[in-house]
């Protein structure tokens, strides 16, 4: 097996190293929150260390219990889930998993803490808690939550969306990154994404689920508890490839600010096409229910794609997604 | 006594604490028992943690990827095979397969001459055990295991009612394994809507009593030295009617220092195990259950497999219509087997 060096070895191999506003990542291969625990779930099952980055599920001020099961179901090629957002919350986070999070970090990857919440003062003092702990490299900001004042959801409205970051970064230690995750359920993504950058994000992560609804024909009934739930999975993938390409172009590079793109990663060959359509992290979530060590498989088959494409680098291959002409297209040719 | 072990009821979440991994496992046979449900035995070259009953496994219900090669399909490169002509196969536009891994309770477990192996008795009703239903030997099978806590067989007790419902029979072979090697006495609680439902094999020339007496007529049971009592909704064999109303006779007849030592211990559909539940509590019978809910992972990372578990301390989740404080726990990792008194159905 590979070192955790090996992985960013440029003498045998393209280098996987990442930068992230700042942040080294020894690779772009990172959990997507809410797939993978708190910390140490998979051990025995994937080799953590050799993770760029792990993210935490989503940690909310109070403990959460979640929605009523059944909470998952699968799809063609996917799943829907409505779990809730169950979580510990944020003082049992704070005494239970920081020291795990620590032993973790010191193995080798950079550590993400995601938050989520319903009001503007839950994410500002969750966040600020967090970030405060030195381990802490950077907190992922879950906005595909409704604000509990309003109803609106902090994802799908561009005012709401930029003052929320702007104030979380306000809170936050200065050198631990902001990363915004956006939400696929809006009109036009590079609205919020572009509300996102303005309000001060240092990254911007996507996709977050899809809200979406399987039916069960003979009870005539949702199959969901909740009555929706969030589509993941293979079956997302095209749609969030594009997203990421038109965030890409259109805010995130015109901005300098880096993408982290997800939905629906299994394979190395996934992975590259967020690449080309200008991520430069890569996170991987229902694929780990599947096999936990998906990441890290990924990951060395990016190396491979690397060294036949004749790159020195995996920054070489970050947006170059070639389109004809000059024309932005449009989601409707 | 054979222990049961020490649960950590605490979260997995720490390293070394326990020894799941992803084995590659191959198909020694794949046999039909009766309709639908079919035994299928999976060795294990490079061996497997220790496993006690009640435990499960997570299979994949598809091709593992090694078996197919994946650089080739997903970058679209063909072949031309003479007859056929071009083939193009991409994973992902092969129609619909099963995603997630599925799991199943250990039925079994033995390590002999040529290795270990593991028993999975699987009932088709739907993708993924309806490709299960097609393995043949040598085929391979993509196994994450062993997962969840185990039934425990508590110092005091010697008597376990093994009363197994449908597809919840499966973790009873197993059990009574177990027990016959801790020398308990026990019997063997079988029941399906209809006798070809029934995933037994039958002592031959032994019929199960249709009146719900005890009888050496199921193989599982019977070649540990244990009797059984068979139901059927339709009667189609041994008793009619439910299983619980064999498990009455039966504990009705008990004496009150037998029933003292008796553990029943049972998995089946809800509806079945908590009937069994709230029986073996009107009788002041101990009870163990194996719950089931929907999986993803199946190791406590998605929070997708919640069950409703007593909780009298103030971070309870709910309360339950007869006043019962609860807490969700999740039936992969806390679980599946819970104490079922504790449960709120
Ligand atoms: C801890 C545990 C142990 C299990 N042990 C066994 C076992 O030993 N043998 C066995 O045959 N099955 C067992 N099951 C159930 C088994 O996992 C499901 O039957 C299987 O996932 C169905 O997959 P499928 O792709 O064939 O069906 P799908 O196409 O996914 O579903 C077909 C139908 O089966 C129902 N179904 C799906 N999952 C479950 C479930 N978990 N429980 C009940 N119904 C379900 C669906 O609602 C649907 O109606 C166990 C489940 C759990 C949680
Ligand atoms: C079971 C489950 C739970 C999730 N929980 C969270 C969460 O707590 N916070 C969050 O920001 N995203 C959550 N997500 C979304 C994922 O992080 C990811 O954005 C999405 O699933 C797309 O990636 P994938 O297709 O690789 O899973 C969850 C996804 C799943 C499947
Ligand atoms: S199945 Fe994922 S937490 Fe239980």
């Amino acid at each position: 097996m590979t070192t955790p060096a090996a992985d960013n070895d440029t003498t045998t191999a393209a280098s996987l190293a990442v930068d992230l506003a700042g942040l080294k990542l020894a690779n772009p291969m990172m959990t997507a929150s809410g797939t993978c625990g708190y910390a140490y779930e998979y051990a025995g099952l994937a080799d953590l260390a050799r993770l760029g980055a792990f993210v935490t599920k989503s940690i909310t001020s109070q403990p959460r219990q979640g929605n009523e099961p059944q909470r998952i179901v699968e799809t063609r090629a996917g799943m829907l889930n409505a779990i809730g957002l169950a979580n510990i919350g944020l003082d049992a986070f704070m005494a239970e998993k920081l020291p795990d999070l620590r032993r973790l970090r010191d193995s080798g990857p950079r550590i993400i803490v995601n938050v989520a919440g319903h009001s503007l003062d839950e994410y500002v003092t969750t966040a600020g808690r967090i970030a405060s702990e030195d381990i802490v490299d950077a907190i992922e900001l879950n906005v595909s939550c409704p604000n509990v004042g309003d109803g609106l959801t902090f994802g799908t409205d561009p005012q709401l969306l930029k003052d929320l970051v702007r104030q979380v970064r306000g809170a936050m230690r200065k050198d631990c990154k902001l990363i915004v995750k956006l939400s696929p359920n809006v009109g036009d993504v590079t609205q919020t994404a572009g509300a996102a950058v303005e309000g001060g994000a240092d990254v911007l992560s996507m996709i977050n689920t899809y809200t979406a609804m399987a039916i069960d024909i003979n009870k005539k009934r949702p199959r969901l508890a909740n009555g929706t739930g969030g589509l993941s999975g293979p079956a997302i993938r095209p749609l969030a490839v594009y997203l990421v390409s038109m965030v890409y172009r259109h805010v995130a590079k015109p901005a300098g600010v880096p993408i982290v793109g997800m939905g629906g990663i299994q394979y190395w060959q996934d992975a590259v096409e967020f690449l080309l359509a200008g991520a430069t992290g890569l996170a991987v979530g229902t694929a780990l229910f599947v096999d936990p060590a998906t990441p890290i498989t990924v990951m060395d088959g990016l190396r491979g794609y690397l060294v036949k494409q004749g790159c020195s680098s995996i920054t070489d291959v970050i947006g170059q997604l070639q389109i004809g002409g000059d024309t932005p297209r449009t989601p409707y040719p | 006594m054979i222990d049961a072990g020490t649960q950590d009821s605490e979260s997995n979440a720490t390293p070394g604490t326990h020894h799941r991994a992803r084995f590659d496992a191959v198909v020694r046979f794949n046999r039909q028992v009766c309709r639908e449900h079919y035994i299928l035995r999976l060795a294990l070259p490079g061996g497997f943690p220790a496993t006690r009953p009640g435990q499960f496994v997570q299979l994949g219900c598809r091709p593992p990827d090694g078996a197919i090669d994946l650089d080739r399909l997903l970058c679209r490169e063909h072949k031309w095979e003479s007859g056929r002509g071009v083939v193009i196969e991409q994973q992902e536009l092969c129609g619909s397969s099963a995603f997630l891994r599925r799991p199943f309770s250990l039925a079994g477990r033995g390590d002999d001459a040529s290795g270990t192996w593991i028993d999975v008795i699987h009932r088709v009703v739907g993708v993924g055990t309806g490709w299960l239903a097609g393995l043949k030997e040598d085929d391979k099978v993509d196994l994450i295991g062993p997962l969840g806590n185990w039934f425990s067989l508590p110092r005091g007790k010697s008597i376990g009612l093994l009363v197994g419902g449908g597809v919840g029979l499966p973790p009873m072979f197993y059990l009574a394994q177990t027990l016959a090697q801790a020398r308990w006495a026990a019997v063997g609680f079988v029941g399906a809507t209809t006798a070809d439902l029934l995933a037994v094999t039958f002592v031959e020339g032994v019929v199960p009593d249709q009146d719900g007496a005890v009888a050496q007529s199921v193989v599982q049971f019977a070649q540990l030295g244990y009797g059984a009592v068979v139901t059927t909704d339709d009667g189609s064999l041994g008793l009619r009617g439910r299983i619980t109303d064999g498990l009455v006779r039966y504990l009705q007849s008990q004496s009150p220092e037998d029933a003292q030592q008796t553990v029943v211990f049972t998995c089946g559909p809800e509806a079945m195990m908590h009937a069994v539940a709230d029986l073996a509590g009107r009788c002041g019978v101990a009870c163990q259950v194996c719950l089931e809910q929907a999986m993803a992972c199946g190791m406590g990372t998605c929070q997708s497999c919640v069950v409703r578990i007593g909780h009298d301390q103030d971070d309870s989740h709910g309360v339950a219509e007869d006043g019962r404080a609860w807490r969700y726990r999740l039936a992969c990792s806390d679980g599946p087997i819970f104490e079922a008194q504790q449960v709120v159905w």
